[in-house]
């Protein structure tokens, strides 16, 4: 029995049956008997199905291939853990801090996460990619960055 | 309809200028680096360098999207061959001759190889596709409704069969898609679902960021996990177009590859990859000498490179002409044109012949600058392919960040691509493929749409879905993929298994 698939089965179930409940509030068409939730509700149908079947399939033994565990005690999970924070931060810092100096060290960041260790290339890699991208990006494409706290100054 | 020369003629006029053909040599350079690069897959590729497209008018734009296209569809073979990891899905193939030729010396003449016979493809591809788009669009002029939702259930049921290890996650993804899809406003009678009280959500997960998310962010999520490292490589580069003789002893595999590689393209769903092996097992079982493939045999590249070249197209006939991807690169192409402002479809022919036309003589020359570009930075693209992750993955995810901000100026969309990234990055490692979300994005507002509009013409009797003939050839299609994908997951996870038993057995001994 693959644990994953059991897990994979129940979250598409889940899937399915919020969209029956948000179905069910929609408007109704009288005349075709066709709304907005018609599409949905055949969606979500199918997506139980084969969710059932997953499961069934997990049950019985039957599951393809081979993965490994999500355990946080991983070190690989607790990067990936890391790298997903990182990136919300970043994300929400992006506006309010501006392009240039959020993503230098969401850079130098993420160098670390995949293992560099050249101390040399922490001072010019992210420099030299946040500029390259903020002049293809600003100048070439004049599509706007968020400035942020240098707006006043770029 | 038949095929304008007087007006492809005349679409040269207009790609033949400074502007543009710069653009293209820039879409046909970037494109051969994200293709080498591996871990860069072409479709993710074209979803990183589309925000460069922003803000051009159509043809500049679209000619570089062809050369970004051509030149990822190539790049794929050069770490295939160099270091044995095919850059993108459509170049695996490519290793079974490339990389041996590789080890017994011969990567130059491997190179060369892989090069000409992309481009020999690539032209094949497109001599085709400016025949046959124009004859099918006239003919889907008549298509109804009907018709055009059996298209959308072939073709992501085509997807679906070739995609992943299991049937039952492939369809699940599919049903996944499609209701990611049907986010936003309803197409008919325009209540809004599932947006939850996101105004950005109205009309759908942006799909630039959904993408970006899905196969890039996913990726480098992955490699955060399992750290991998970049091979060392030494190969002599000392050939740049293949011998005469080498040629002549690959025209059967060149002109076999491009012509199952146009025809594979074509059909909605299936792609470069499947193009590769099917080309490859053709040649070698036409060969005179099948037992020496696998030991670099130049015809074995040949074929497999001219099949993903042609393979495009093959798969730009229905996107231009029904409006359908053929595969999940052209669904990302066919984002980029809605991004411009056009409908790829029979309409498109109708009220867009121009920039028709424009892509033709785009994709016809970017193929010229692809070999030219190959031959004068193969030193170089083989040294960018070592590039460390370290450097590359940070890359990649600043350009991801971006890119999805920049479309819209919107930082929510920076959200959605984070969000679709850790799915993405979920369904891949628990085996869920994700290029059928891909094609449900562009095929389920399609799929609904028509459904819906058949029902009402029907008074809301399901047999209308059967009343027409494509229509039902189509929807029986459809069911044979999905069921015979059903034998063909068995035999490679057998096949899966006695490779896993081999590999045992080399490290035991």
């Amino acid at each position: 029995m693959k644990f994953a698939d059991v897990v994979s089965g129940m979250i598409g179930i889940l899937i399915g049956v919020y969209i029956m409940i948000q179905c069910q509030s929609y408007p109704e068409d009288f005349v075709m008997k066709i709304g907005p939730a018609f599409f949905p509700e055949i969606l979500a149908g199918g997506l139980i199905v084969f969710s059932v079947l997953l499961i069934l399939l997990a049950l019985l033994g039957k599951s393809i291939g081979d993965f490994q565990k999500l355990s946080v005690r991983e070190k690989g999970t607790q990067r990936v853990l890391i790298a997903v924070v990182v990136m919300i931060v970043y994300c929400a810092v992006l506006k309010p801090v501006g392009f240039i100096i959020a993503t230098i060290p969401f850079i130098m960041i993420f160098m670390f996460l995949l293992g560099n260790r050249n101390k040399l290339q922490y001072v010019w890699v992210p420099v030299a990619i946040t500029l390259a991208v903020y002049l293809v990006f600003e100048k070439l494409l004049v599509l706007s960055l968020p400035g942020g706290l240098l707006s006043s100054f770029l | 309809m038949n095929v304008d020369f007087g007006m492809l003629y005349h679409s040269f006029g207009n790609i033949f200028t400074l502007n543009v053909m710069f653009l293209i040599v820039v879409g046909v350079t970037g494109g051969i680096v994200v293709g080498a690069l591996p871990g860069l897959t072409a479709t993710m590729g074209v979803a990183l360098l589309i925000p460069l497209t922003f803000g051009r008018p159509p043809v500049a734009s679209l000619s570089m999207l062809m050369g970004i296209y051509t030149g990822a569809m190539y790049g794929g073979a050069i770490s295939a061959i160099l270091i044995r990891t095919p850059g993108t899905p459509a170049a695996a193939a490519t290793i079974l001759e490339g990389y041996p030729m590789c080890k017994k010396g011969m990567a130059g003449s491997a190179m060369a190889m892989s090069l000409f016979s992309s481009f020999i493809g690539g032209i094949i591809g497109c001599a085709i596709m400016i025949f046959m788009s124009p004859l099918i669009s006239g003919f889907a002029l008549e298509f109804g409704p009907v018709e055009y939702f059996a298209l959308a259930i072939f073709g992501l049921s085509v997807i679906i069969s070739v995609s992943g290890r299991s049937l039952v996650k492939g369809m699940m993804v599919g049903f996944f898609g499609l209701l990611l899809s049907s986010m936003g406003l309803d197409p008919i009678s325009g209540y809004p679902r599932f947006t939850f009280g996101f105004s950005e959500l109205m009309e759908g997960p942006n799909f630039i960021p959904t993408l970006i998310g899905l196969f890039a962010v996913s990726e480098v999520i992955a490699n955060i996990e399992k750290m991998l490292k970049t091979e060392k490589v030494k190969a002599k580069l000392n050939q740049y177009l293949p011998s005469w003789s080498e040629i002549k002893r690959s025209t059967g595999a060149l002109i076999k590859g491009s012509l199952l590689g146009t025809v594979i393209g074509s059909i909605p769903g299936a792609g470069g990859d499947i193009a590769a092996f099917v080309a490859y097992a053709e040649t070698k079982r036409s060969s005179k000498t099948p037992e020496l493939f696998g030991t670099g045999m130049v015809e074995g590249v040949a074929a497999t490179e001219a099949a993903n070249n042609s393979c495009q197209g093959g798969a730009m006939i229905p996107l231009l002409s029904l409006g359908v991807p053929g595969d999940a690169v052209t669904a990302v192409l066919l984002g980029a044109f809605v991004i411009q402002g056009l409908q790829p479809g029979p309409l498109l022919y109708k009220d867009h012949m121009d920039l028709v036309y424009a892509i033709f003589a785009a994709m016809i020359v970017a193929q010229f600058v692809m070999q030219f570009v190959g031959m004068v930075g193969m030193r170089f693209f083989a040294k960018v392919i070592l590039i460390e992750n370290a450097i590359l993955m940070p890359m990649i995810l600043v350009l991801s960040m971006i890119g999805s901000y920049a479309m819209r100026g919107n930082v929510f969309d920076v959200g959605l691509t984070i969000v679709f990234g850790i799915i993405g990055f979920l369904m891949q490692k628990y085996d869920f493929p994700l290029s059928p979300i891909l094609l449900a994005l562009i095929l389920g507002p399609m799929a609904e749409s028509n459904l819906r509009r058949a029902l009402v013409i029907s008074g809301g009797h399901a047999s209308i879905l059967f009343s027409r003939p494509i229509a039902i050839v189509l929807m029986v299609l459809a069911v044979t993929f999905l069921v015979l994908s059903i034998f063909t997951h068995n035999k490679i996870e057998k096949r899966l298994a006695e490779l896993a038993v081999k590999d045992d057995d080399m490290t035991l001994t």
